[in-house]
């Protein structure tokens, strides 16, 4: 059995060869992301390792649960701990350090990073056990006074800095210029994952900082025989009140944890592709089945008249699968491997560092991969090979043709509408859950709805088939427009796998599209100040110093800053803005009670409100980070949420949380000031400011449009793969449709049909299957979007946006790709020789 | 260019016409030098026993098959001189085909396939010729049928109409009776001949029945690529008793 079934793999190698691509790619996806994020893991453990090697136990300011960000410390630790901690017994060395905010600026004046890895700034350390920065011969020395610094060898070689040269450095006292007098090495790396190194003297990074006469942390290096357990019981015993004490393994794992929690979100979404990918890919593979079977259908017949059991025919085709789905599998894996490193250098060019080092394959990537590639092959071909064992072996000995009249539909209408039913319920309760389980419940939701609307595709296939072919001329047009809906089951089946990618496209863009039209709403009503200031960077806001300079100007009237944080409600994290009361004269809330008047209470959202059950005046417990639980009062409501949903005054509230670097800035000009005047203005405190980015209401809208159109951009590439493999589809059907319909594409041949018409009529009707797909895909698209914006109006999707153009460009795409899809099918059937044609069985 | 024959009284013609198949010992000449010319208006048989190369000479007239060697004229037109898009042409608007079976398009209705020819030219039929068609073949209340609503016979008689209904220069058929029981091969061929007497169409059949050559106004007989003998006004017994002799 398995000779015979190599037999027939062997034998259809091409069609088959097709087929497996589409697991190809989805294995590699799912392959490629588990190789990635191990190889993220393993990297970063080295890496940290490393930093941490020499470092027994560490004292710093006691950290919040929460609300900070991760790897930065908050608060400060007394310059006079230090000798306490070197006289404890059983220190062989300690240091002090201090750490915070530095980026460096370009020689054209631009920033440099600081959209995703973290621009360090910290003190030179001497005791090289304590410290993970060398400085090679020949790099330059340890900086040794005021306007020294050191910077990452990585930074310096790609800002084209040398020793030598000054280089301007921002902090959040401004910018000010310094002169490299070292280039350090961070362990054996020359850089630490993308982020930008700035070390000072510990007097010049205090003063930067704003930390005088404090350290962040003091490291510690147990003497021989104190093992760090033991250190850390002792150091506890003099570390003041508000400190804590940790071990170097600790500090590891916290920087690791802060790195995992970053990727988490990119490893769901790669997985999510992936799992497009291949739900895409299942599609294809059952389809080609089917159809293989099919053609196959007089040599299963004769297997089963020469005695085979329909058990053993339907093992031959589940063994041939099973074969694919093996090979496939594991062209899978090892392209996985290939992606990972893709998805590596497209970091690395994004900014984002990935240590060098060889690429961390588990076992269990290699399993999952396989087996992800095995059970999606098997199961797809589940159905036709029972379909298979259901041949007749009477079947061997009469004339089989394509078959023209398609059985009842009514069964399949109503399962069809039925799972389609299950489906959106699911997706309604998904979006509508309050906790942590909606992505998968929506995303089980929406894998239902395909796999209903899938069903009930052959029940549209008909009349929309027809209406299609309509507008097509000719002969070719009506025989394009006949073919496409003489197996409205497969037509089906090949437009419904265009249907998923065209789908999560059009869903993409209502989405964008919503939260633009939502945002621009937003701002165009809510955003009476005239200039916004916000920073580039994303780990560090808007500097106090920016906003003391600001109000300083005689051309700006009023400037107001807003912080967002975290706070905490039962036990669950949430977005604050935290403002001063003349925030009213820059941006609109929408409060039912002047933020003036809120003093030491709260305004929490309208809906949320609603949701939560609570009533003005009520007193609820609230965490902060800095101060911890404090009951405070429900003073008011609000509308828009920008800002989160708790907002609370800067005056009674500003030092419960740590940091006080702003979100945005708000600014309004003086009477009779004109905006360009204030504009320029402005542009001396921002010269010290290269992060800072100045907005007008315009700019700011444009901006927001600019972020949303980055992220269709990035998604729709993604999902373009979905797109893809569903082309392959397209091509595969119609490849084994026209292999079916051989003699009837002789017979019009040799009555006088030209090539040129031949490749016409298979265009149109991969124009028709892809078309029809697009607009199930669109419709799909129109229905999840609306959904999940709907749901989400109480976070601030305000809108519901239908991007007609956008939709019309899928649409577009779609049947230039049954154009693409078309091409090779098309010239085959073309150059068939027709009198084998006729004759061919 | 123009496909408008010189109208002359010989339909088709083939003149020393050689075609070889395979290479080296599997060398197999199907036609050996084989010369004839179809009378117009005249419906003939070409017979012969299973490799006499008789199918081989009905795909070379037709422009289906080239020859190895040797010419093919339609209405005077050297098929050799026609690339393929002008043979393509040539098939539509002056060869009529009827195949053994599967001769349709399942797609497409009676009245669709018929007129199929010209709707692959884009032009329109001649609705009067088109009724008198349809009306001798007896098809005029199956039309919006399609092929898999119609019996074996009809099928073959909607394949007949088709042929007629470019009024070509001429008709092949290739055992056009050949999968139908003997009522249905008789009312098909029966159709075909009334076509040539009534409708002064040109028909070369093949086949291998004395009984469907029999309807022929004559029969050309092809042993091992030549031409052995020929026949006029057969009739099934004629034809039996000449096969016969030639050993068949």
């Amino acid at each position: 059995m398995l000779r015979t079934a190599l037999k027939g793999v062997i034998a259809h190698k091409v069609r088959l060869g097709l087929t497996s691509l589409a697991i190809v790619l989805g294995v590699a996806f799912v392959a490629g992301t588990f190789v990635f994020t191990d190889t993220i893991n393993a990297r970063f453990t080295t890496l940290f390792d490393d930093v941490y090697a020499g470092i027994d136990a560490s004292i710093r300011p006691e950290q919040p649960e929460f609300g900070s960000a991760p790897g930065t410390i908050q608060g400060s630790l007394p310059e006079a701990l230090l000798e306490a901690v070197a006289s404890t017994e059983g220190v062989q060395a300690a240091a002090g350090s201090v750490g915070g905010f530095a980026q460096i600026i370009d020689a054209a004046g631009e920033p440099v990073g600081g959209q995703g890895p973290p621009t360090i700034g910290g003190s030179w350390i001497d005791e090289p056990a304590l410290s993970a920065l060398r400085i090679t011969d020949g790099n330059g020395r340890a900086p040794s006074g005021a306007g020294e610094v050191v910077i990452d060898v990585g930074t310096a070689e790609a800002e084209g800095f040398e020793l030598g040269d000054d280089v301007r450095i921002q902090t959040a006292l401004g910018t000010e210029t310094f002169e490299v007098v070292g280039l350090a090495n961070f362990g054996t790396e020359s850089n630490l994952a993308g982020a930008t190194m700035s070390i000072f003297t510990i007097d010049e990074a205090q003063r930067l900082f704003g930390l005088e006469d404090s350290f962040t942390s003091i490291d510690v290096v147990a003497a021989d025989g104190v093992s760090a357990e033991e250190l850390v019981e002792r150091l506890t015993a003099v570390a003041p009140q508000d400190t804590e004490v940790v071990t170097g393994d600790q500090q590891t794992q916290e920087q690791l944890d802060g790195f995992t929690e970053g990727l988490g979100f990119l490893t769901t979404a790669l997985l999510a592709f992936a799992g497009v990918a291949v739900l895409v890919g299942a599609y294809v593979i059952q389809n080609t089945f089917r159809i293989v079977v099919a053609q196959r259908t007089r040599e299963l017949a004769l297997l089963r008249a020469v005695g085979a059991t329909a058990r053993q025919v339907t093992t031959l085709v589940a063994l041939e699968a099973a074969i694919v789905g093996f090979v496939s599998s594991a062209i899978g894996v090892v392209s996985g491997i290939g992606v990972a490193a893709g998805i590596k250098a497209a970091m690395n060019a994004g900014g984002f560092g990935v240590p060098d080092g060889p690429l961390t394959v588990e076992p269990r990537t290699i399993i999952a991969g396989m087996t992800v590639g095995m059970v999606v092959t098997m199961a797809s071909a589940l159905l036709p090979a029972r379909k298979a064992s259901r041949v007749p072996p009477v079947a061997a000995m009469t004339e089989t043709q394509a078959p023209t009249s398609p059985r009842s539909l009514r069964k399949r209408t109503i399962s069809g509408v039925a799972v389609t039913a299950l489906g959106a319920a699911l997706l309604v309760t998904g979006l509508t859950l309050e906790n942590g389980a909606t992505a998968a419940v929506v995303g089980a939701g929406s894998f239902t709805v395909f796999v209903g609307i899938s069903i009930l595709a052959p029940v549209f296939a008909i009349p929309i088939g027809r209406l299609l072919g309509r507008p097509l001329p000719g002969i070719t047009g009506e025989l394009a427009r006949e073919n496409t809906v003489r197996q409205p089951r497969r037509t089906a089946s090949t437009a419904a796998a265009l249907m998923i990618g065209i789908a999560l496209v059009s869903f993409v863009s209502i989405f964008a599209a919503s939260i633009r039209a939502s945002v621009t709403d937003t701002l165009e009503q809510s955003f009476p100040a005239d200039l916004a200031f916000s920073s580039t960077n994303f780990l560090e806001g808007v500097s106090p110093t920016v906003e003391s300079e600001l109000e300083g100007l005689e051309e700006i009237a009023t400037v107001s800053a807003v912080r967002t944080d975290f706070i905490r409600i039962d036990g669950q994290e949430l977005n604050v803005g935290i403002v001063a009361a003349d925030v009213e004269r820059m941006y609109d809330l929408r409060p039912t009670t002047e933020i003036a008047e809120i003093g030491e209470g709260m305004l929490i959202q309208r809906d949320v409100l609603a949701e939560r059950g609570w009533t003005v005046g009520d007193v609820i417990d609230v965490e902060y980070p800095a101060v911890g639980l404090m009951p405070t009062t429900i003073v008011g409501t609000f509308e828009d949420q920008t800002f989160g949903n708790y907002i609370v005054g800067t005056e009674a509230h500003g030092d419960d949380f740590f940091g006080d670097a702003a979100t945005i800035v708000f600014a309004r000009l003086a009477d009779g000031v004109s905006l360009d005047e204030g504009i320029e203005a402005t542009q001396p405190v921002l010269a010290a400011f290269p992060n800072i980015d100045m907005n007008t209401k315009a700019d700011q809208i444009a901006e927001a449009e600019a972020q949303v159109n980055q992220m269709v951009a990035l998604f729709s590439g993604l999902l373009g793969l979905a797109v893809i493999i569903a082309v392959l589809g397209i091509a595969n059907t119609l490849a084994l449709s026209i292999v079916e319909r051989t003699r009837e594409i002789g017979l019009l041949r040799a009555v006088g049909m030209s090539r040129r018409q031949v490749r016409r009529m298979i265009r149109a009707e991969a124009v028709i299957v892809a078309i029809f797909g697009a607009i199930l895909g669109v419709g799909v698209g129109i229905g999840l979007g609306w959904a999940t914006v709907s749901s989400l109006a109480d976070d601030g999707l305000s809108s519901f946006a239908l991007p007609a153009g956008q939709l019309g460009l899928w649409l577009a795409l779609a049947a230039l790709a049954g154009v693409i899809a078309a091409a090779g099918p098309a010239r085959k059937a073309a150059k068939m020789n027709v009198l084998s044609a006729i004759s061919y069985e | 260019m123009t496909l408008a024959p010189p109208r002359t009284d010989v339909a088709a013609s083939i003149l020393d016409g050689v075609k070889v198949y395979g290479a080296g010992d599997a060398t197999v000449r199907a036609l050996d030098g084989v010369t004839f010319e179809f009378p117009r208006g005249q419906f003939t048989a070409i017979m012969g026993p299973s490799g006499s190369g008789k199918s081989t000479m009905l795909h070379t007239l037709a422009g289906l098959d080239t020859l190895t060697s040797g010419r093919v004229e339609i209405g005077g037109v050297d098929l050799g001189s026609l690339n393929d898009r002008e043979l393509t042409m040539l098939r539509r608007d002056n060869v009529g085909f009827v195949f053994q079976a599967f001769n349709l398009v399942p797609t497409l209705t009676a009245r669709e396939n018929i007129v199929l020819p010209l709707s692959i030219a884009g032009t329109k039929p001649d609705e009067q010729w088109l009724q008198q068609v349809v009306k001798t073949v007896g098809l005029a209340d199956r039309l919006s049928h399609r092929p898999s609503e119609l019996s074996g016979g009809q099928q073959q008689r909607v394949a007949a109409a088709r042929a007629l209904v470019s009024q070509p220069e001429i008709i092949f058929a290739d055992e056009p009776s050949g999968n139908l029981d003997s009522r249905s091969g008789a009312e098909l061929l029966g159709f075909m001949r009334r076509a040539v007497k009534g409708l002064g169409q040109t028909i070369v059949m093949v086949t291998h029945d004395p009984v469907a050559a029999g309807y022929a106004d004559g029969v050309v007989f092809l042993a091992d690529g030549r031409i052995v003998d020929g026949l006029d006004d057969p009739t099934p017994e004629s034809v039996l008793e000449r096969m016969k002799t030639l050993g068949g």
